[in-house]
């Protein structure tokens, strides 16, 4: 709190000392290419910590101290801008406008090096970039993902709704698929390769810029980039002081506060950025309740010209009502709740309980050290830990929550009766292990990583990159007892070292596991920069090592306990090239060809320490063209893809005598091909059309047959299988989707906002190695749906400060949609498992800045 | 300026028209048309009324099964207008059949003349074989009215010679057999004489003479015994042939029990039987059905007899005690393989149904969730097949 206050009174300190100015210098920045306003550009005057940052049209006032200087205008992506000013005999000197250039060369190299961001014109990857003031006006309730879904070949779905169950999709690969860094970091789960949103709840109100890499992209270190990268770059020092404080209300009692404040860069080279919100209220699905809180600080200081050090903390404890079990389409329309049903909750003395929820905090530091050798030469380093804490509850003993069990629900559907189940526990007797109980799968980690690059000319149009990336991980997990609804303990047999176990509240049961990952890996990247040829070859190559410890399933004594390192090595190479026609067009073409570790379950066959040392690496090859056009009012992107998934990590085990027996699917390949095209028009000063098309074909690719299982004496073990699946198409994002939206302005100060979002060929999920018997039919697709979002944006004074209005409806037309789904029997709608999007939702923000 | 809100308002409405606003309608349409409609599963005893009213017949019960199973669906129609398919209805009713009793009685002691005019029985002087009796009694009562009864004492050699007290019925040309009490039977139940005092005592001491003298046998359910019983009463018809009416002699009565798996009590004439129906869309028909769920030992006996042909799905239901149905699953049971899953159970629970039977049985399934499906099943031709 003492910090926060310190801070405070420093930002009023600031503010005082700017009011005692000569003079005051306006002046309004805008994109050079298409003269779109840019907000949040720093300006600040040479030579002083005295800076501001644009509004969101771009407009800034700076009050200087001296009647002659020069400020120096800077965004990142751009180049920055030094502007001469006199102030002398004037009060106040408007500058007119300022155009910032995309100038590669220009570029603050360090930063976008570090954070492998994709530059306009220059890298060649198909990318799209949205900006902070995209996310703050426009994300609202929603997912922080769901900022992407009028980009190509994304697919963002809300999982079953719970607050931050959002999945990531592109170009049809699942998150797992879809590497996401933050400031550079990566963040998928290092033994399943998830990434789960609500641990980054927070970031949404720190973000400067998030940039998605579809494809190959542009980082250099080893990365999951089968469909792409998410490059989320947050707000760091390069800030004027200030902040604002705001709150959000919407449908469902969605409450957001937060406040964030920077002290901006101080005459003792150091500063900060701190950031604060909270979330409560609950989701458009029944019971999936918020109770989130999330941080953010940056602390810099610049100890030379050659060396600055970053520190930045994030994080978002929170515990959410979830959504875990689909239900039929009929289900819903039976239900009473309707597309909000959720069976996932009930109530247990007058509460709502959620036996299906997830807690987690999992905050990520990172230290960041800028270090500029010389003219040609600079070392970035990042060290950086994270520790996650929490887990997903769920159910345990005799299952009493089927959906139609009006044993437990006043009728299908309806919340659970927990004070009957209590009772039932109770009627046992004291003596009795608990009948019904509720646990939770806990997955706490730590996890430390140094990821260090250094970059040099080596002349004058060849850049050299070159670094290490490692990372040690370990995962625990274990299951804990975290209610007993009633009953006084539980018996578990699980623990061989414990038999009879007698398990309360707190206690763990069931497994208790600790996995290792570590990763070393190297990677090196040449560039060519000369006229009108961009070029970059990269080549990097790490080692996957898996080590699994069972405290449960052996004795300290067994062997077994402990397994030894399981190594995978993997290569990928990639190459593009970028060629600038004239100054509007542009072309690139890239290739790659990488590989992937398994995953750790693939090695650790049913988490036991069984050991499936020759799991396959999965393989990916992909190229890609694409066109690129700017001119003042228009940009087109259009691009082509093909991406081939091969060895596609699959097993299967057979149990003979008790023993396990386990087989490595090889050959299960995706092709994944589409185009892409992306439009902006800006016909008007105040007025933006966008636009987006993406067609994929993304298809199974062959059958594969014979599969056999074996012992280890080749005995073959039960009959071989058949996997059908060629030609089948890609479950689980929408191949074909495009969206139209348009930004006008009404008056000065009253933005309007209109997107369109239309999603078709989207097939349910399923587990393609299912597929055993021949001549199936394709699985079930979804109904074709449209989505129409309005928001209305207004700016005006509040009693001196910049404030806004920022008012968002989401689904206006309260379309019913279906969202997800699992193919069931016959692949037809009435077997399908899915869950529904959400209704006509809404929130309405206000925002002051100072 | 205008043209741009023109534009906005034709973006949007543009929008609008080309999806609609329900995308999921049509599935919505067709599930609801495929609605299983009102439905339910219940017990019906006919009443009075169904019988007399809705079926206008003269008596509260049915004459034969058959026409139970053509009438009972009007009765249900008219009671029940709302249920549909799916419907199962568990109807009780009452079925004429009729037990003889008599109208008219003979009460004869087997004496030694009786017993030496025939070769068979004149060494001992008494009957060791039932066929005995039947011979005597049709040598001696050749022409005896219909629904005569002779209660006959006789001595009767089973090991040990024993004086027995029975009926024997003439109906329709054919001796029946009528149970009587032995006079060590008449102590037994605490009378001083070889009789009862009343008939309000023989009502009430028959039935727990009849549970305690079959109570090592197995009687089955609707059993209707006929048992004779002795009064000493007024000699109103002249029984002993003393030409008196006004003193008092022996008489015998016939009484008809019914066992309905507990005890026993006065025969009226109707069984109480029970027909189930199912209403097939709309119609109600008899159904023959059994409502059966797996249990525990049903799974691991599916587990263990087909881990060999399906390893995967055999070992991952006997772990997870319920049927993996995702057709995507390594583990998945088609519905091909529940059918011969189900048809394994029902051979070890009713190995020896009748062909035509017909099974819905419910298991619990995991669909990506837990919860349960039920699958109905007919024997055809000695073997269990979808319905």
């Amino acid at each position: 709190m003492k910090k926060i206050t310190s801070l405070l009174a420093l930002v009023f300190l600031l503010f005082t000392a700017a009011m005692q100015a000569q003079g005051t210098i306006r002046g309004t920045v805008v994109d050079g290419e298409n003269n779109t306003p840019l907000p949040g550009v720093n300006v600040v005057v040479n030579g002083t910590t005295n800076g501001v940052t644009t509004d969101f049209d771009g407009l800034f006032e700076i009050q200087v101290a001296k009647n002659t200087g020069a400020l120096r205008v800077s965004y990142v992506g751009f180049a920055p801008l030094t502007v001469n000013f006199d102030v002398t005999g004037k009060k106040v000197v408007d500058l007119g406008t300022i155009n910032l250039k995309m100038d590669s060369d220009a570029l603050d190299e360090v930063i976008v090096k570090a954070y492998s961001l994709a530059i306009d014109r220059k890298t060649p990857v198909a990318v799209s970039t949205i900006k902070a003031e995209t996310i703050e006006n426009e994300l609202g309730s929603q997912e922080f993902p769901e900022i992407l879904k009028t980009t190509p070949g994304v697919y963002v779905t809300r999982g079953g709704g719970g607050f931050g169950d959002a999945e990531l999709r592109i170009r049809g690969f699942n998150s797992q698929n879809v590497a996401v860094m933050i400031n550079g970091i990566p963040v998928n789960d290092m033994e399943n390769g998830n990434v789960y949103w609500s641990n980054w709840a927070g970031l949404a109100d720190v973000t400067s810029s998030m940039q998605v890499q579809r494809g190959l992209g542009a980082a250099m270190i080893g990365l999951p980039s089968i469909g792409g990268t998410v490059n989320i770059v947050t707000k760091s020092t390069d800030i004027a002081a200030g902040g604002n404080v705001m709150m959000t209300t919407g449908n469902d009692g969605y409450t957001k506060y937060g406040f964030t404040i920077s002290t901006g860069l101080l005459d003792n080279g150091w500063a900060a950025t701190a950031s604060l919100s909270r979330t409560t209220g609950e989701q458009f699905v029944d019971g999936t309740t918020i109770d989130a809180y999330s941080y953010f600080l940056n602390v810099a200081k610049k100890i030379n010209e050659n060396h600055e050090l970053s520190f930045t903390a994030f994080g978002a404890p929170q515990r959410h009502g979830q959504r875990q079990n689909r239900l039929l389409i009929d289900d819903y329309r039976v239900s009473d709740r309707g597309i909000r049903t959720n069976t996932d909750y009930g109530y247990k003395n007058g509460q709502i309980l959620n036996h299906e929820d997830n807690f987690y905090h999992k905050p990520q530091m990172s230290l960041n050290h800028y270090w500029t050798i010389n003219e040609i030469s600079s070392l970035t380093t990042s060290a950086y830990a994270s520790f996650g804490t929490g887990g997903g509850g769920g159910t345990a003993g005799l299952n009493k929550f089927g959906k139609y069990d009006t044993d437990y629900r006043d009728e299908p559907f309806a919340p659970v009766n927990f004070d009957q189940i209590v009772a039932e526990n109770k009627a046992l007797g004291a003596a009795a292990s608990a009948e019904t109980f509720l646990r939770a799968s806990i997955n706490n980690h730590q996890w430390y990583g140094a990821l260090s690059t250094y970059n040099t000319e080596l002349s004058e149009y060849i850049d050299l990159s070159a670094g290490v990336d490692i990372r040690f991980y370990k995962g625990d997990h274990s299951t804990e007892l975290t209610d007993l609804l009633g009953a006084s303990f539980y018996i578990d047999n699980n623990d061989v070292n414990n038999p009879n176990k007698v398990v309360k509240e707190g206690d763990t049961y069931n497994y208790n596991d600790s996995g290792y990952t570590n990763w070393g890996g190297l990677f090196a990247q040449a560039e060519y920069n000369k006229d009108k040829i961009s070029a970059v070859l990269s080549v990097a190559g790490n080692n996957t090592s898996y080590k699994r410890e069972d405290y449960f399933k052996y004795t300290p004594e067994d062997p077994l306990r402990e397994t030894d390192w399981i190594n995978f090595t993997a290569f990928s190479t990639k190459g593009g090239l970028n060629y600038r026609l004239d100054s509007k067009n542009n072309v690139f073409a890239n290739i790659g060809y990488f590989e992937r570790a398994p995953f750790s379950d693939a090695v650790f066959i049913n988490n036991t320490n069984i050991t499936n040392e020759n799991a396959e690496n999965q393989k990916i090859f992909s190229a890609e063209l694409g066109y690129g056009f700017r001119s003042d009012k228009f940009r087109a992107d259009l691009n082509v893809y093909r991406t081939k998934w091969m060895d596609r990590t699959y097993t299967i085990s057979r149990t003979a005598d008790n023993i396990q027996y386990t087989a490595n699917i090889l050959g299960v390949d995706a092709l994944h091909q589409g185009i892409e095209l992306e439009l902006s028009y800006r016909p008007v000063e105040t007025l933006t059309l966008t636009g987006m098309a993406s067609l994929g074909d993304w298809q199974w690719d062959n059958d594969v047959k014979n599969v056999q299982v074996f012992d280890d004496q080749q005995n073959a073990i039960g009959d071989p299988i058949d996997i059908f699946i060629d030609g089948v198409k890609v479950g689980n994002s929408a191949q074909t989707t495009f969206a139209i939206g348009a930004d006008y302005e009404v008056l000065e100060t009253t933005t309007l906002r209109a997107s369109f979002n239309y999603a078709a060929d989207y097939f349910a999920d399923y587990n393609p190695t299912g597929r055993t018997t021949p001549n199936l039919p394709q699985t079930w697709e979804m109904p074709d749906y449209g989505l129409l979002d309005l928001g209305l944006t207004h700016r005006f004074n509040f009693g001196g400060f910049n404030a806004q209005i920022n008012a968002n409806v989401f689904n206006v037309l309260d379309t019913e949609y279906i969202s997800d789904a699992q193919d069931g029997s016959g692949s037809v709608a009435s077997t399908a498992l899915v869950y529904f999007g959400a209704g006509r939702t809404y929130t309405v923000g206000a925002k002051i800045n100072f | 300026m205008k043209k741009f809100n023109y534009l906005l308002t034709a973006i949007t409405i543009g929008a609008m028209s080309i999806v609609g606003c329900d995308p999921v309608e049509d599935i919505n349409d067709q599930l609801e048309a495929n609605e299983a409609g009102i439905f339910d599963v219940f017990d019906y005893t006919l009443t009075e009324d169904d019988y007399k009213e809705t079926l206008e017949l003269d008596y509260a019960n049915f004459n034969t099964v058959d026409d139970a199973k053509t009438l009972i669906p009007t009765v249900l129609n008219t009671n029940f207008p709302v249920l549909g398919d799916a419907s199962l209805a568990n109807v009780s009713y009452d079925l004429y059949a009729p037990v003889s009793t008599e109208s008219s009685l003979i009460v004869y002691t087997v004496s030694t003349a009786d017993y030496d005019a025939n070769p068979d029985t004149a060494q001992y002087n008494n009957f060791d074989d039932e066929e005995q009796i039947y011979t005597f009694l049709d040598c001696k009562f050749p022409n005896v009215a219909n629904r005569t009864l002779v209660s006959l004492t006789y001595v009767f050699y089973n090991g040990s010679s024993q004086t027995l007290n029975n009926g024997f019925l003439r109906v329709n040309g054919e001796w029946q057999f009528v149970l009587g009490l032995t006079s060590a039977e008449y102590t037994a139940v605490g009378q001083g004489f070889a009789n009862f005092n009343t008939e309000d005592e023989a009502l009430r001491k028959l039935p727990i003479f009849l549970l305690d003298k079959f109570k090592y046998e197995e009687i089955a359910v609707n059993t209707v015994k006929s048992t004779m019983y002795k009064l000493y009463t007024t000699d109103v018809d002249d029984i002993d042939g003393d030409g008196s009416k006004t003193d008092r002699a022996t008489y015998s009565y016939i009484v008809n029990f019914i066992y309905d798996g507990s005890s026993w009590s006065e025969y009226n004439n109707t069984l109480r039987m029970t027909l189930q129906f199912g209403n097939d869309s709309g119609v109600w028909v008899p159904d023959n059905t059994v409502a059966y769920s797996f249990t525990q030992g049903d799974i691991a006996l599916v587990s263990s007899t087909l881990l060999t042909k399906y390893p995967g799905p055999a070992d991952n239901v006997g772990f997870f005690k319920s049927f993996d149905r995702r057709s995507g699953s390594s583990n998945y049971w088609s519905d091909d393989m529940m059918i011969e899953a189900i048809g394994i159970v029902l051979d070890s629970i009713n190995p020896n149904a009748e062909e035509d039977q017909k099974y819905a049985v419910t298991v619990v399934i995991y669909n990506g969730s837990t919860t349960n499906e039920t699958f109905f099943l007919i024997k055809t031709d000695g073997a269990w097949v979808a319905q």
